[in-house]
């Protein structure tokens, strides 16, 4: 055997190596989970109670929800950061950015300071028409909202940057108005970005927690959604082994979502 | 089918300033790459705005800075073949075509078959753009610029991605489309040989100006300037001072030998002792056996060849006078290049046809 080629095996086996440890990394937590998911006989009954049941109901609508909105308010925000220049325009791609690199909870308290009842805006609005945000199912979507959005702005303004605009053009010259040109062009090429960014802004909403709790609160059926569901349950009584069954509910959910999504994508997508 | 064209506009440093026409005809819009060939293209087709300026397809005024006119690029029914193509890679080739017709979905349909049998693409109305050959995207392009019943076609240098061959079927297909389909083309390229080929009218673009606009012949035989001639490949440009000049031909001395040069019809002739270019293109140059004895004739040099280079189909020949008269270059088909027996003989006379000689003013 050459010296080249037992350097080559020497390379592949650490590379097989790393990569399976980091794999481990990922599956050993899941496998600690269910392994504690079986062997405890409450599992069953916390995954079926109303407690868990509400959750999961209120995590999934108001997730999506979050996402629909992200993608309406969202794509034509991402397709104007890629398209015009405005003076001020790193600013906002900055503030977009923001809440990805702040911890959420930061998120929940400045939510609170703005649309709480004693907030810049909530007082005022209270006062005018009795609509208040905070502890409000409304709130928990707010709060998806600010953490899970710029999640997909940032996909689909990456998805917009790699359409050369000369298709728009093109399309321009063969008679489309600009609002088909987008919607029969531009979406088209970029819509592996634009899915991309669905499905992380619909997780990242399923997972938000910090500021949920700090603006819409702990309520079942009203802001509880699973993570706070969660956190409740292991702090109770029921201990670890409650927040293991919850957290199970929540893995089967989101896998079965994710796997869900990328068929219809595969379907979906041109080649 | 018609167009008018002038405008001006700045972008950056750049300075643009353009006009010219086109009716029932192919123009090319010749020049180096940066000359502002295709931002002509795109400001005919709405993709930008000129300064100032005005536009006209068929007898509509699409820009008109006077009068505030600016239609979008969607109503100005304009073909336009960009240099990359741009086929929608999601779309069937069937879908590209049909993507700028209005109608029903039959007669879309019915429309879209004629414009892929026109263009020899039957059967591949199903398949995505990218599975076709590059000869094949680029007709793809041309019947979904087609496809919109575009009173005017822009092609931007279509045919610049191919290899020879199919440039050459490319360009016999589309001047039998223009004479089928009786469209105005505003062609732009680099290459002159695709110039010379497919222009009607030729616009020698430079720096953002177009420095001559006219008949092909005109602007190949008679540039009017220094700056034209070089742009359009004529290999003999001389300085020369007139002797004499009338309606009918002027004499130039070029280098000690006097030439006599036809003069453009209608055009003032130069005064005598005024400093000109005098220019021939190199296959306009006669060669002849040189016998010995005195010179023959008017407008002819004894000549040796002192580089020369096979380009197959032509020679081309470099030669430094013996006596008085300009260097000049020759290019001469193969066959005669034979016939003649070049190879074996460097020294020949060399006749200036008058016709072919053209004057213009000292640049």
């Amino acid at each position: 055997m050459s010296e080249q080629s037992r350097s080559d095996r020497a390379t592949s086996a650490v590379l097989w190596l790393l990569a399976a440890s980091f794999a481990l990394f990922f599956l050993l937590p899941l496998a600690g989970l269910v392994q504690r998911g079986l062997s405890d006989s409450g599992t069953w009954d916390s995954i079926t109670s109303g407690t868990a049941r509400d959750a999961l109901w209120l995590s999934l609508w108001t997730s999506t929800l979050t996402t629909a909105l992200a993608v309406i308010f969202g794509t034509p925000a991402a397709y104007l950061l890629s398209r015009a220049h405005f003076p001020g325009q790193s600013l906002v791609e900055a503030l977009i950015d923001l809440p990805i690199v702040l911890p959420p909870t930061v998120a929940g308290v400045a939510l609170l300071a703005a649309f709480g009842r004693r907030g810049v805006l909530g007082e005022p609005l209270d006062e005018l028409t009795g609509i208040t945000f905070g502890f409000t199912t409304m709130a928990v979507v707010m709060a998806q909202f600010i953490v899970a959005a710029p999640f997909f702005v940032r996909a689909a303004r990456a998805g917009f940057d790699s359409v050369d605009p000369q298709f728009e053009q093109v399309a321009h010259t063969l008679g489309a108005s600009p609002r088909r040109a987008v919607l029969r062009v531009v979406v088209p090429l970029a819509w592996p970005s634009l899915a991309a960014g669905l499905v992380l802004c619909w997780a990242r909403a399923m997972g938000e927690l910090g500021a949920t709790l700090i603006f819409a609160g702990n309520f079942q059926g009203r802001t509880q959604t699973m993570p706070l569901a969660i956190i409740e349950a292991f702090e109770s009584s029921a201990g670890l082994a409650g927040a293991v069954a919850l957290s199970l509910l929540l893995l089967a959910v989101a896998l079965l979502a994710l796997v869900a999504f990328r068929v219809a994508q595969r379907g979906g997508a041109y080649r | 089918m018609s167009l008018e064209f002038e405008a001006t506009m700045t972008v950056g440093a750049f300075h643009y300033e353009a006009a010219f026409e086109a009716r029932d005809e192919i123009v090319v819009l010749f020049g180096h790459s940066g000359a502002g060939k295709s931002l002509t293209l795109q400001a005919i087709a709405g993709l930008l705005r000129p300064q100032s300026g005005r536009i006209v397809i068929d007898g509509q005024p699409v820009v008109d800075t006077t009068r505030g006119i600016d239609l979008p690029p969607q109503r100005r029914h304009v073909g336009y073949v960009v240099q990359s193509l741009a086929l929608f890679p999601h779309l069937t080739v069937a879908e590209n075509v049909a993507f700028g017709m209005n109608g029903d979905r039959a007669s879309r349909a019915s429309r879209t078959a004629r414009l892929l049998q026109a263009l020899g693409l039957e059967g591949t109305g199903d398949r995505r753009p990218r599975t076709l050959s590059v000869g094949q995207q680029q007709r793809v392009a041309l019947a979904r610029a087609l496809g919109r019943e575009a009173r005017l076609l822009l092609l931007d240098e279509p045919f610049s991605a191919l290899d020879e061959s199919l440039r050459t079927s490319l360009r016999s297909e589309l001047l039998r489309l223009r004479a089928e389909l009786g469209l105005s083309i505003v062609f732009v390229t680099h290459d002159l040989r695709e110039a010379h080929l497919l222009a009607d009218r030729l616009a020698v673009f430079d720096a953002g100006r177009v420095l001559q606009f006219g008949p092909r012949e005109d602007v190949f035989r008679r540039p009017s300037s220094r700056r034209v001639a070089e742009l359009t490949g004529v290999a003999n440009i001389a300085r020369g001072v007139v002797r004499e000049a009338d309606e009918t031909s002027i004499t130039v001395d070029v280098a000690g030998m006097a030439l006599v040069c036809g003069a453009v019809p209608g055009l003032q002739a130069p005064s005598p002792g005024s400093a000109v270019d005098v220019t021939i293109r190199a296959e306009r140059v006669n060669l002849r056996r040189f016998r010995g004895g005195g010179i023959p004739g008017t407008n002819t040099l004894e000549a040796r060849i002192v580089e020369e280079y096979a380009y197959g189909s032509t020679h081309t020949l470099k030669f430094a006078p013996v006596g008085p008269g300009p260097a000049l270059e020759v290019e001469i088909a193969a066959r005669p290049y034979e016939v003649l027996g070049v190879a074996g003989q460097r020294d020949w006379l060399l006749e200036l046809p008058p016709g072919d000689l053209h004057v213009m003013p000292a640049s």
